[in-house]
This record gives C-alpha cells, sequence and structure tokens, in this order.
C-alpha cells in the first residue's frame, strides 16, 4: 500500500508547528520534508503534470506557512495540508482546463447507472506495468472530483473520516464518487484489450 | 445502483459486516460474471494502491523555503497564534462548583450594579438629553460595559478577549466584597469573544454571557454583543 501521511499527531510534529509559528523556517524546513512527497504526489494525480504539481506543492506549503497561526488543532496537520493541496489543485483546474468540470457533478449525467464493470479481464493482456500506465491516464480522464475522491482514498490510502474533512462533503457523497470513478477506471482498463 | 454493485461496492469500501461479508463472496462463488465484475474492480484499487510515487526534485525544498523568505507570517497573526494556542483548562470540584453557582449570585450582582450599561457619546453643546443618541460625524461612540464574576477563591482575575488581542494581562478584574470581581470597560458596537482568566492560568468563560462560541479547540468562549 502507497505511504499515506503520518496519521498521528506527534508531539514532535507540534513543537515543529509551535516553531515554525515563531518563525524558524528550520523547522517548517522539517514539516516540508515530511510532507513533501506526499503532496506533490497528490497534485500530480490531481493536475496529471510533475511540473505543475511542483509548483502547486509549493504554493500549499507557501499557504501553510502563512495559515499557519489559523490552524486549529483539531483537524490533524496532514489533513489540513490535504485540503490546503487539493484546493489548489481544483482552483488550478478552474483556470487552466475549464472544460473539466469541477463542480459537484451529477453522476447519472457521466455515467450510465447501469454500466457495470467490464467483464473482460485486462489482467491477462497486459502487464502489470502497463496497467499502472493506463491506469494514471485514466486517472486523469476522471472528473475532477471523482478523481479527487478516487485518489485520496486509494491511492493516499485514506478513510472516509479523513475525506470529509479535506473535501468538506459527506461520506455517502464521497463513496458514490469513489464508486463512479472506480467503476470508470474498471471500464476504462477493461478497453485496452480492443485497443 | 443495482444491488450487486452495491454489495460490490460495499465490499470495496470495507463497509460489509462478517456475515453480508460470507454471503457476498458466496455470491461471487456462485456467480462468475458476477465475480468477473468484482475482479476488475478490486484490479484498479490493487493498482491504485502500487501506482509509483513521485520524490519531489532535488530543489523543491529551496525554492518552497526561497518563497517563504518573501511571504513572512504577519505580527498580527504570530500574536493571534500566540494567544488563541491550544491550552489546558483546568478544572476542579470546587472550582466547577463556584462557576455553576456564579450565575445566580452574579444576578444579583449585576442588579446591584445597575446601570450595567451606559451610553458614552458626544452631547452636543446645546442638546438635551433626548439628544445623547445623537452622534457626531466621525466620532465614534463607545458602551461601556461592566464583567462580573464570582470567584470568591481567586487570586486575580482578568478578561482576554477580541477587545485587547486576547492579553490576559491587560485588563484586570476588581475584587469587592464577597468574591465579586469586576470590571468596566468600554467598547465599540460589535461583537466580541471574551474569557475570564483566573490567577493568570484557569480559562473560563463567563458563565452569564447569553452567548457562547466554539474556539476550535473544543472549549467555548463567552460572546459578547455590544449595540447603542
Amino acid at each position: 500500500m502507497a505511504m499515506s501521511i503520518d496519521h498521528g499527531r506527534s508531539n514532535d510534529e507540534a513543537k515543529l508547528i509551535a516553531r515554525s509559528l515563531k518563525q524558524d523556517s528550520d523547522a517548517f524546513g522539517q514539516l516540508v520534508e515530511r510532507y513533501a512527497t506526499v503532496i506533490v504526489n497528490v497534485a500530480y494525480r490531481m493536475v496529471g503534470d510533475r511540473t505543475e504539481a511542483e509548483d502547486l506543492a509549493q504554493e500549499t506549503f507557501v499557504a501553510a506557512f502563512k495559515a499557519l497561526p489559523r490552524f486549529r488543532a483539531e483537524s490533524k496537520f496532514s489533513t489540513w495540508l490535504y485540503r490546503i493541496a487539493t484546493n489548489k489543485c481544483k482552483d488550478w483546474l478552474r483556470a487552466k482546463r475549464p472544460g473539466q468540470a469541477v463542480q459537484d457533478v451529477d453522476v447519472d449525467e457521466v455515467l450510465d447507472d447501469g454500466v457495470v464493470a467490464e467483464e473482460r479481464t485486462p489482467e491477462r493482456l497486459l502487464s502489470q506495468q502497463q496497467v499502472a500506465a493506463q491506469l494514471d491516464r485514466a486517472i486523469q480522464r476522471l472528473p475532477p472530483l471523482y478523481r479527487e475522491a478516487f485518489v485520496l482514498k486509494h491511492v493516499e490510502g485514506l478513510s472516509y473520516e479523513e475525506m470529509q474533512e479535506i473535501v468538506g462533503v459527506n461520506a455517502d457523497t464521497l463513496k458514490m464518487r469513489v464508486y463512479k470513478g472506480r467503476l470508470q477506471l474498471s471500464r476504462e482498463l477493461a478497453e485496452l484489450k480492443e485497443a | 445502483m443495482r444491488e450487486q454493485d452495491l454489495l460490490i461496492q460495499r465490499f470495496l469500501d470495507d463497509d460489509l459486516t462478517p456475515e453480508e461479508r460470507v454471503a457476498f463472496l458466496q455470491a461471487m462463488d456462485a456467480d462468475p460474471s458476477l465475480r468477473r465484475r468484482w475482479l476488475n474492480l478490486e484490479l484498479v484499487v490493487a493498482e491504485a494502491v502500487q501506482l509509483p510515487r513521485l520524490a519531489p526534485s532535488a530543489r523543491f525544498l529551496a525554492q518552497v523555503q526561497g518563497k517563504l523568505a518573501l511571504a513572512p507570517v504577519s505580527l498580527w497573526d504570530r500574536l493571534r497564534a500566540m494567544v488563541t494556542a491550544p491550552r489546558t483548562l483546568e478544572w476542579n470540584f470546587a472550582g466547577a462548583t463556584a462557576a455553576a453557582s456564579v450565575a445566580l449570585v452574579a444576578v444579583v450582582g449585576l442588579l446591584q450594579f445597575a446601570p450595567e450599561r451606559i451610553v458614552e457619546a458626544p452631547i452636543p453643546a446645546s442638546g438635551n438629553q433626548a439628544q445623547t443618541a445623537s452622534f457626531a460625524p466621525g466620532q465614534e461612540s463607545k458602551v461601556y460595559v461592566r464583567l462580573v464574576l464570582l470567584q470568591p477563591d481567586a487570586r486575580s482575575v482578568s478578561v482576554a478577549g477580541d477587545f485587547n488581542g486576547w492579553n490576559p494581562g491587560q485588563t484586570k478584574l476588581e475584587r469587592s466584597e464577597g468574591g465579586m470581581w469586576t470590571a468596566t470597560i468600554a467598547l465599540k458596537p460589535g461583537r466580541y469573544q471574551y474569557m475570564f482568566v483566573i490567577d493568570g492560568k484557569q480559562w473560563v468563560a463567563d458563565p452569564l454571557a447569553e452567548e457562547g462560541a466554539g474556539d476550535g479547540f473544543g472549549a467555548q468562549n463567552a460572546v459578547l454583543d455590544v449595540a447603542i
């Protein structure tokens, strides 16, 4: 399983946050190092471009540093970072790819509810590397809100409770988005057989 | 969503009870078509977990720190962070009892201290009493608000809130007979949050406040609406 953000807000982390609040750039640097990989990867899965992902991740950390005085301990620091990062990515998608609806979509318009996962078995036809590469591309073709939900759930390995805090919608909606995402990805991988 | 698809969905989300899982697996065993659909979805999940992770570039951290140097946190934000940092509220039975009883006693106290609010407004030289609510342009009126807390055992009581930068050392209450602590402060009309600080360490919301607001750490600040 992919490594997700450290879910325990350790004393060490609390100390780093406290030091960062006093403009200790070394302390905030340690927080950046700790979460850089996670945030860069979330951004990459959302926007599909490494350079843009790094820029967005940097913006995330700068925004977090500036907003640190308003960080409330009621949510985990990692959750808070995820929220900033995903919002940055959605803002970026709205600005750069206006054709990709970021607003909540009517799932029935995007996918026929009657559509079920393909019965073909792509794993027989493709190597794992090929499947991973295809899956990577297929994730980019998901509607942004399905993509966000799928990435947080299955790439980052977060719980629906954490996702609720990050995305700001209820678990049932998130489950539906994840379900639709899985379904579309399954169908796309199956179509590789014909390709 | 079909019932079978719903089952698959719930299985993938680990939402099934042990009994439902058994029934689900038996259904998959009995229906090759359904099993294939389930396995294809499982494949997506399994592959997603194993997607390669990017490593941030070598210059990533340096670039972030370079940007941070251009975006320092303001003094105000730091001050706000300092006074709104998580605090441990110390409670004991005696304190809780005193806080619980303060409402009753302080109601009596408030009656004694009436009038509670005094509008301080510029009065035109030729004006009369009826004109005290007419304010000259550009001059801000204030309302004197008396804060009252009964804490017989306290050695000091102060108030920290939006109106004094949450500085517990700035506005101290004075002790009067019976362990009543009071302070009268002049506030512009507005909405303020505040807490009393007993002996410099115990933060308590005003038990007489008509309204409370979460402070973000599980406790409640008192809310004061000041209007003329």
